[in-house]
């Protein structure tokens, strides 16, 4: 097996992914408590409540304490000289290869949690897919959109 | 050439008939069911369509008026809009592919259609000169092969090709026997039938025909048939009509190719923008031994995935393709030998198969007792499409080349350049690992979004071969 790329992303990303967690927790058992509500009124048989309450513990569960981290340990990404290599997946690990002259463009995004915590996630588009590399710091982040983009612009090809 | 020039003035009559045609359907919706009020109403609706028609008449003029197009420093020069005026350059090296068309009201006037597409995103192709003469449509496309030659080549040879295929009458027979245009004929017909549900009263007429239904049941599975047949001839007919004439010419530098009968229609691509070859073989051209070959463009937008998979060789001898094609392409090594999946990937295609239909085809016994036998035979088509899909998955590495070959219905075989895959990844999943096997996946530019080869449960060590194939900086770790 050839060995994985060694970065890893923030340690933060933990924190982050298990505050969105919550918020989805938090959606998905309103969404249960209407449904449940609805499940009384029109007298469905009590198993099927049964079932709906305990997903909601276990999900919430998983989405907050179990997969936050394995999605961490999972992801490792490299950004060298002449390509990008990618690592990531808990059940289904997928790596992936983008070359740097492929590369089209680099973005970098930001939502209200990742900026609370003074994090960002870059995307690497080529012209048929984009990749993204979720949760870095800010700098880190800053300092790769620099970096790829301006080993990108070496490429003469076009498409 | 850079005096800004006007498309024919029929442009404005067609804009405005497509318009119309948008706009009918709500039109007559509205007219139908406000009208019932009294007289009143019903005038003021119609002079409100008829209002909605004149307005859609002088925007159609104005944009004619306004659409201007000229050749400037090798970028075609097009401007257009009524109140907000738009702009567009367009480098001419940039140009993915030239299609020409030449629809019942172009031939009329002896006209083209000429859309432009390059690698951009968008809804439609990124130039659309509606209406022009041929001799203009000539113009262009000879000031697009000499940009691209460098502009010191002569124009004169540039035109001049060598014919690579003609359909013969008897492919063309096959093609269209074994197009899936039946199925498109028939939803077309329900389509039809479902919109006009508001104004024929079915259950009118169809009430007193239920008795007479249920005893004559032969009387329609005749009807039925018949019904069928006729669409199939439809669609027969149109393939023909289609694809009558296909035609591909190699110049020095594109590829042209030209079919149709009542709607003719003319693609060029240059054919150093090809970015992969597709072999598609449907099971039943597969049994003949035939199959369809495209090449899949950047150019193509999401309105026209035909600007992206272009039909190079609409039907063919499977064997014929590597010595057709292969002298046209010298890049291309259209191998037909792929390494197999190994035996132990066998089972897995077949679970994969069984998950969902094992568990149905069990309930349907239980339950339905011997009918449900008959779902048996669902379990067997299944498991005969996995086998297949075990069978004909297979790789071929090459020096600069990747081929990947996969089925689902029909067989597709990509070939890749190196240097025109995006991306490639490969995939391994819990249970893979412990057999030692993974997926790959690699992504070539098709149009506004990707296309790509996949492999289905290959042989670990064969994937991370072609990994290090195509990491730059792997197989310098190899070699160093």
């Amino acid at each position: 097996m050839l060995a994985s790329p060694h970065k890893r992303i923030s340690n933060k990303a933990l924190t982050v992914w298990r505050i969105s967690g919550v918020i989805k927790a938090f959606i998905g058992w309103s969404v249960t408590a209407v449904a449940l509500f609805l499940l009384h009124i029109f007298d469905a048989p009590s198993w099927i409540s049964v079932i709906l309450i305990v997903l909601a513990v276990i999900f919430p569960c998983l989405h907050i304490l179990v997969f936050p981290v394995l999605r961490w340990r999972s992801w490792r990404y490299e950004v060298r000289e002449e390509e990008i290599e990618l690592e990531e997946g808990i059940f289904i690990k997928t790596r992936t290869l983008v070359p740097m002259v492929r590369v089209q463009h680099v973005d970098t995004r930001q939502g209200p949690i990742l900026r609370r915590y003074k994090l960002a996630s870059v995307v690497v588009h080529t012209a048929a897919t984009s990749h993204e590399i979720p949760a870095l710091e800010e700098t880190e982040a800053e300092e790769l959109r620099f970096f790829i983009s301006k080993l990108a612009r070496v490429a003469e090809e076009d498409v | 050439m850079s005096k800004p020039k006007r498309l024919h003035p029929i442009v404005s009559v067609i804009t405005t008939g497509k318009r119309i045609r948008n706009l009918i359907i709500p039109m007559i919706a509205i007219n139908v069911s406000g009208g019932r009020d009294g007289k009143i109403a019903l005038l003021v609706t119609l002079a409100i369509s008829l209002v909605a028609i004149m307005i859609t008449l002088l925007t159609g003029i104005l944009s004619w008026l306004r659409y201007t197009y000229r050749f400037e420093q090798d970028e075609i020069r097009i401007e257009y809009g009524i109140f907000v005026r738009q702009k567009r350059y367009i480098p001419l090296e940039r140009i993915q592919t030239i299609n020409m068309t030449e629809g019942l009201i172009q031939q009329l006037f002896g006209l083209v259609k000429v859309e432009i597409e390059t690698a951009g995103s968008g809804e439609e192709a990124e130039a659309v000169l509606s209406a022009i003469t041929k001799d203009e449509a000539k113009l262009i496309q000879e000031c697009v092969s000499a940009s691209k030659n460098g502009g010191d080549h002569g124009i004169q040879g540039a035109q001049e090709g060598q014919k690579v295929f003609t359909i013969s009458p008897q492919e063309l027979l096959v093609l269209s026997l074994t197009s899936g245009g039946v199925g498109v004929v028939i939803s077309a017909v329900f389509a039809l039938f479902s919109q006009l549900d508001d104004f024929i009263p079915y259950k009118r007429i169809f009430g007193g025909l239920e008795e007479w239904a249920i005893h004559n049941i032969l009387m329609i599975a005749v009807i039925v048939f018949i019904g069928l047949f006729l669409a199939w001839i439809i669609s027969l007919i149109i393939a023909m009509l289609k694809y009558a004439n296909f035609t591909v010419t190699k110049t020095e530098r594109d590829f042209i190719i030209s079919h149709g009968l009542l709607e003719k229609k003319q693609i060029t691509i240059p054919i150093r923008r090809i970015q992969a070859i597709r072999i598609s073989e449907n099971v039943v051209r597969q049994m003949l031994g035939y199959g369809t070959v495209y090449v899949e463009s950047a150019g193509g937008s999401s309105e026209n995935e035909e600007g992206a998979n272009v039909m190079i060789l609409p039907i063919i001898r499977v064997k014929q393709i590597k010595a057709l094609l292969e002298p046209h392409l010298p890049d291309y090594v259209l191998t037909t030998t792929f390494t197999p999946l190994p035996k132990r990937a066998k089972w897995r295609y077949l679970m994969r198969s069984w998950y969902i239909t094992v568990p149905i085809v069990a309930a349907a016994i239980i339950f339905l007792k011997l009918w449900g036998l008959l779902s048996l035979i669902l379990w067997g088509l299944v498991t005969g499409n996995a086998l297949l899909k075990y069978r004909d998955a297979g790789w071929n590495l090459g020096q600069q080349q990747l081929c990947l070959r996969h089925r689902s219905l029909t067989r597709s075989t990509i070939y890749m350049k190196k240097n025109r895959i995006q991306s490639l990844s490969l995939q391994e999943s819990f249970f893979q690992k412990r057999r030692e096997l993974g997926t790959l996946a690699a992504s070539v530019k098709s149009g506004v979004g990707g296309a790509g080869g996949k492999v289905v449960d290959m042989e670990m060590g064969d994937i991370l071969y072609i990994y290090r194939w195509y990491s730059r900086e792997r197989q310098r770790e190899n070699s160093g």
